[in-house]
């Protein structure tokens, strides 16, 4: 590992700001008071502009820097944005449910570090680099999701934390065992020694290093947190968990297949095809039967993962990497959008939204373009995504998966629709329409019809935005 | 000058757009708002007209969305966008405060946009986008009135009649295609590979005798009718109908290179100016009647594209899109007036109201082809092409033009005769009616036009026309073809004045047939929607058996992939998923039993072989912490195992 004294300070000036942001935010909360937070949050979101800015500003102007286990190439560009753009939304989000909560700069540092963690997951190129990024971006989270201090938050973030704590501990029990294989933790170096390493060494420790990956991702066999956190935690926070964290975890994927693993003496292909497999899969089947909107995009989350592995396994293609990070952000906008219809109406169940067409067409119709997002359904950004991963997945000689991938869609249709047709229907029962608070929030509207409207644009817009990717 | 184009086109547009979007708020300010915009539009027409842009926006791979303006469409653009702010005026006196006016003004200047792009498209892609458009508004102007049911009624017939035709231009573009026109414009038709160029040309042909009403589709103008008046001055005079000759005279080059399309077009145009010309004089409504005189005067227009007189068949679009919108601009003044159309009803009406009634005359008196006014010019430049031809192309012709003269004659004796003496023809607002001026002077400057253009008689100007028109080389009417078409109308505009002023407009035979418009509207229904019905029917039956068949095939697919991911579950998950897995094959056995059996047996099963899966799946999340970590360790141990077994 080389020191930090070669580092540039201005290649790491997003992940700067959001540290300090942090940092100022926490000590600007402790000297207000409780009833006027509000503050805090008008400078979050004014850091997390400037940092939008800079991560902008860094990728346009192509800046790269390899140095101290962390990379700055178009991957963590694109995190980057990614995440801040995904962390201005959930700010957003909890502005309608979290306003002058007396522990709301609490909750904004939390988001902050966990961001951070993100995006230097997304950066890292050192297993160790890689493990504490693991751990920033997963501890503000347990807290996080625990916040409203409830039977369900509380049960969701004890199985969270201690899932965690078990993937966390195969997470650094791999990177023992990978630094025993390859005497270094370096991406760089690992690459060059795999190779000639013993096999199951290799295995076991890359299998252990997949394990706290996947629990980041929320993909199978680590997945059983998903459910329980989408349902249990706060609503934004629950938006929150469920997309921005993945971002980091699967660019960290690629990274790690696309350096590291390529060359090594184990079928990495096939191991990320498995899991994608498996995830996909598992994930529309569990969701198949949810009658609560907010557990049924945990399960679709747990799927999308499944997509986004293919990318993964076909790492190195030609249309992998702008695929993956292109599908990363459709699927931001889509997922929270949804979460954000769900934050705006307070609703539960599938059935709180029947007739809501009638009622709130903007945010209906918002719902509807992000579900069917989710399904991949042009001119939705996701189907782009989608067409690239497929592209990729056929590449790279994984036409199996492809088909499965291209079944899993279709079958996802059928739970979306579940949640669509409702929309359009005149409410049953007089007292279930009164179920829905009268008015929407305010601030989770305007996020729902931007999500979708970001969700339509993406797509429409595809092209040039490829390439820079 | 580009800007001049797009502006021509983008100004109604993007204002109708407004208008329509906004909605009933829109109310109060859309009658200002529609005269200013059509104001501009018809500024930056005279602009276009004079400076002459071409512009071309990519649109498909190698075909471009052109438009240019050239002399034919310089002389389209300015009629169009004066006859537009003519009639938009007029209706913003006309359309009173308890219409819907931000609907009416948004979809009029919408209109206009569309018509506009028509004539100023250089391909055919642009042609059909706004062909399309202009149909679509020409569904929501005439059934503007949708409360009641037979103005919807008569909507929809007058759209899907000219859709059918519309058709004619898809093959014409797919002809063009495929006969090696990449770029698809109207300029290349005549240059297409031999069978293509029949093809397009007949596309094109078929497509313009729908849109401009000639036979055998001329009974759906009668249903356009059901519009507002201001409506039928705009669409079915000047705009929409005469598309369908303009863009006939358009391709002239493409029509004269084929052997059959000018000979044909001559014999529709003569006979539908002959036949309709008799339908128009046995009708007893005044808008039916100019109707019918819309189709017979568009069929000189048809006859001069077929002829090869482009000249004289762009005068005639130009002098009849005058004289035909300030009839039923006047048409429409005294229906407000009167409450009737009956021609009956309108006894005296133009002694009412001077103004209005003078402007009719002229307009009638054009129509009739009297000298000097316009339309005898033109209908002699299309006759003397005729002659070319052989003499009986030029007697039809001339008997329709003596027609036209008759029927003139009868809705001129009807608003200038004396009043009668009883309540009969009472004024429904009273005698003191007085109309507004943005009413009285649109048809007063329309009938200033339709006299200016007859400065065209004289041979420097006609000269200068042609010339305009890039068709110089076309023979000119002799003078003895002038006289006798000229003493024609003069002499039956008389006799049948006087002939109907005694109240023997009637005793003409033929009336039951004629008035009914030729029973075109009843053929029409036998020999083409009922068989079409009927066949509809017969294609229903049919695909009620492929979907079924459709749904087995897919029920087949479900339950093999059903069986493929009971496998793949087997091999990836614990014991748990296994047994899942076992039960999804049973699932899969049952939904594939049932669907080789019965397909509606067979989804069912499907479904609930997916339910029972899915059941399964949700197995794991036991919701006890110490089995996920079970499952979570052996999983990934069985991956660990799988990995460094598989290599």
């Amino acid at each position: 590992m080389s020191g930090m004294e070669g580092v540039d300070p201005v290649t790491l000036l997003p992940e700067l700001v959001l540290a300090l942001a942090a940092v100022g935010a926490l000590l600007l909360g402790s000297w207000t008071p409780r009833r006027r937070q509000g503050r805090v949050r008008l400078c979050v979101v004014a850091a997390l502009l400037v940092a939008l800015a800079a991560a902008v500003a860094a990728a346009a102007t192509g800046t790269g820097a390899a140095s101290g286990g962390h990379t700055v190439d178009t991957i963590t560009h694109a995190v980057r944005v990614v995440v801040l753009a995904g962390v201005l939304a959930t700010v957003l989000l909890a502005a309608d449910a979290f306003a002058d909560h007396p522990r709301e700069s609490e909750f904004h540092v939390l988001l902050l570090l966990a961001a951070l963690g993100t995006m230097v997951l997304a950066g890292a190129s050192d297993l160790l680099v890689l493990a504490v990024a693991y751990l920033l971006a997963s501890i503000p989270l347990y807290a996080l999701v625990g916040f409203a201090k409830d039977g369900t938050g509380t049960e969701a973030a004890l199985k969270f934390y201690l899932l965690g704590a078990l993937s966390g501990i195969l997470l650094l029990t791999g990177t023992t065992l990978l630094l025993g294989a390859g005497g270094t933790t370096g991406y760089e170096g690992l690459a060059a020694a795999l190779p000639g390493a013993p096999r199951a060494l290799v295995a076991a420790g890359v299998i252990a290093v997949l394990a706290g990956l996947l629990f980041k991702a929320g993909g199978v066999p680590v997945h059983f947190w998903v459910p329980d956190v989408a349902e249990g935690a706060p609503a934004p926070v629950a938006a929150f968990v469920t997309t921005v964290p993945k971002i980091g975890a699967l660019a960290a994927l690629y990274r790690l297949g696309d350096q590291v693993l390529a060359g090594a003496a184990l079928d990495w292909v096939l191991l990320a095809a498995l899991l994608s497999a498996a995830s996909m899969t598992l994930g529309n089947l569990g969701a198949l039967l949810q009658t609560d909107a907010r557990r049924l995009l945990g399960y679709s989350t747990v799927s999308q993962v499944g997509y986004l592995l293919m990318a993964v396994a076909a790492a190195g293609g030609q249309s992998a990497q702008p695929g993956l990070l292109f599908y990363l952000g459709a699927y931001l906008a889509a997922n929270l959008g949804a979460f954000a219809v769900v934050c705006a109406l307070r609703t539960r169940t599938l059935e709180d939204h029947a007739g809501l067409f009638r009622d709130r067409p903007w945010l209906a119709l918002s719902l509807v373009v992000c579900l069917l997002g989710l399904v991949g359904t042009p001119p939705t950004a996701v189907f782009v995504g989608k067409l690239a991963l497929f592209t990729a997945a056929l590449d790279a000689g994984l036409g199996w998966l492809m088909v499965l991938a291209a079944v899993n869609t279709v079958a996802s249709l059928f739970y979306y629709l579940r949640w669509i047709l409702p929309l359009f229907r005149a409410p049953g029962e007089p007292p279930e329409a009164g179920d829905r608070p009268g008015a929407p929030d305010r601030w989770s509207t305007g996020v729902a019809v931007t999500a979708a409207a970001a969700s339509l644009g993406l797509g429409i817009a595809a092209g040039p935005v490829l390439d820079l990717l | 000058m580009t800007a001049s184009l797009w502006a021509l086109v983008g100004l109604p547009a993007a204002a109708g757009a407004v208008l329509l979007v906004a909605g009933r708020r829109a109310d109060p300010v859309a009658a200002p708002c529609a005269v200013a915009t059509a104001g501009l539009t018809l500024v930056a027409a005279a602009v276009a007209a004079v400076s002459r842009p071409s512009t071309s926006a990519p649109m498909l791979a190698g075909i471009g969305a052109g438009a240019a303006v050239d002399g034919l469409s310089a002389v389209a653009v300015l009629t169009v966008a004066t006859v537009a702010a003519a009639v938009v005026l007029f209706a913003s006196a006309e359309m009173g405060s308890d219409q819907a006016r931000g609907r009416f003004f948004g979809l009029m200047l919408l209109f206009t946009a569309a018509m506009l792009a028509t004539v100023t498209a250089t391909g055919l892609f642009t042609l059909l986008a706004a062909w399309e458009v202009m149909g679509a508004l020409s569904y929501a102007l005439i059934g503007y009135w949708w409360g009641e049911t037979s103005r919807v009624r008569s909507a929809t017939l007058a759209f899907v009649t000219t859709r059918t035709g519309d058709l004619g231009l898809y093959l014409a573009a797919g002809a063009a295609l495929a006969g090696g026109s990449g770029a698809l414009r109207l300029s290349e038709l005549a240059a297409l590979d031999g069978g293509w160029r029949d093809a397009a040309v007949a596309g094109v042909v078929l497509a313009a005798l729908g849109k401009s009403a000639q036979l055998p589709f001329s009974f759906w103008l009668s249903h356009a009718m059901a519009g507002p008046t201001p409506v039928s001055a705009l669409l079915h005079s000047a705009t929409m109908v005469a598309a369908g000759g303009y863009l006939l005279l358009r391709i002239e080059p493409a029509l004269a290179a084929t052997a059959w399309a000018g000979p044909a077009l001559v014999w529709v145009g003569a006979a539908t100016a002959l036949l309709l010309g008799a339908v128009a004089f046995h009708q007893t409504d005044l808008k039916q009647l100019l109707a019918a005189s819309t189709c017979s005067q568009l069929g000189f227009v048809v006859l001069a594209a077929g002829a090869g007189s482009v000249g004289g068949g762009m005068l005639q679009f130009t002098a009849h899109a005058a004289a035909k919108s300030l009839l039923f601009l006047c048409a429409g003044t005294w229906l407000a007036a009167r409450g009737t159309q009956e021609l009956g009803g309108l006894r005296g009406a133009a002694r009412g109201s001077p103004p209005a009634g003078a402007a009719f005359a002229v307009g009638a008196l054009a129509v009739a082809g009297l000298p000097p006014l316009p339309l005898w010019t033109a209908k002699d430049e299309v006759l003397a092409a005729a002659l070319h031809l052989g003499p009986l192309p030029y007697a039809a012709g001339l008997a329709a033009s003596a027609v036209s003269a008759a029927y003139a004659a009868r809705a001129l004796a009807a608003v200038w005769a004396p009043p009668p003496a009883g309540e009969g023809g009472a004024p429904r607002r009273g005698s003191e009616h007085r109309s507004p001026p943005s009413e009285v002077l649109p048809p007063v400057a329309l009938a200033a036009a339709t006299v200016g253009l007859g400065v065209l008689v004289l041979p420097a100007a006609a000269r200068w026309w042609r010339a305009l028109l890039g068709a110089s080389a076309e023979p000119g009417p002799a003078g003895w073809e002038t006289a006798v078409s000229g003493l024609l109308a003069a002499v039956v505009l008389i006799i049948t004045w006087r002939a109907c002023a005694r109240g023997r407009g009637e005793a003409v035979p033929g009336r039951r047939w004629a008035g009914g418009w030729l029973g075109l509207e009843a053929a029409a229904n036998t020999l083409v929607a009922r068989p079409v019905t009927a066949l509809a029917r017969a294609l229903a039956a049919l695909d009620d058996r492929v979907v079924a068949g459709g749904a087995r095939a897919a029920a087949h697919a479900t339950t093999s992939f059903s069986a493929g991911l009971a496998d793949l579950d087997d091999r990836v998950l614990a014991r748990g998923v296994r047994s899942c897995a076992s039960g999804g094959r049973r699932a899969a056995d049952l939904a594939r039993d049932r669907g080789e059996a019965w397909a509606d047996g067979a989804v069912r099963a499907v479904a609930s072989g997916a339910r029972i899966l899915a059941g399964w799946a949700l197995r794991p999340q036991t919701g006890l912490l110490h089995q996920y970590y079970v499952q979570a360790v052996v999983a990934l141990v069985v991956l660990a195992a799988v990995v460094v077994l598989m290599r």
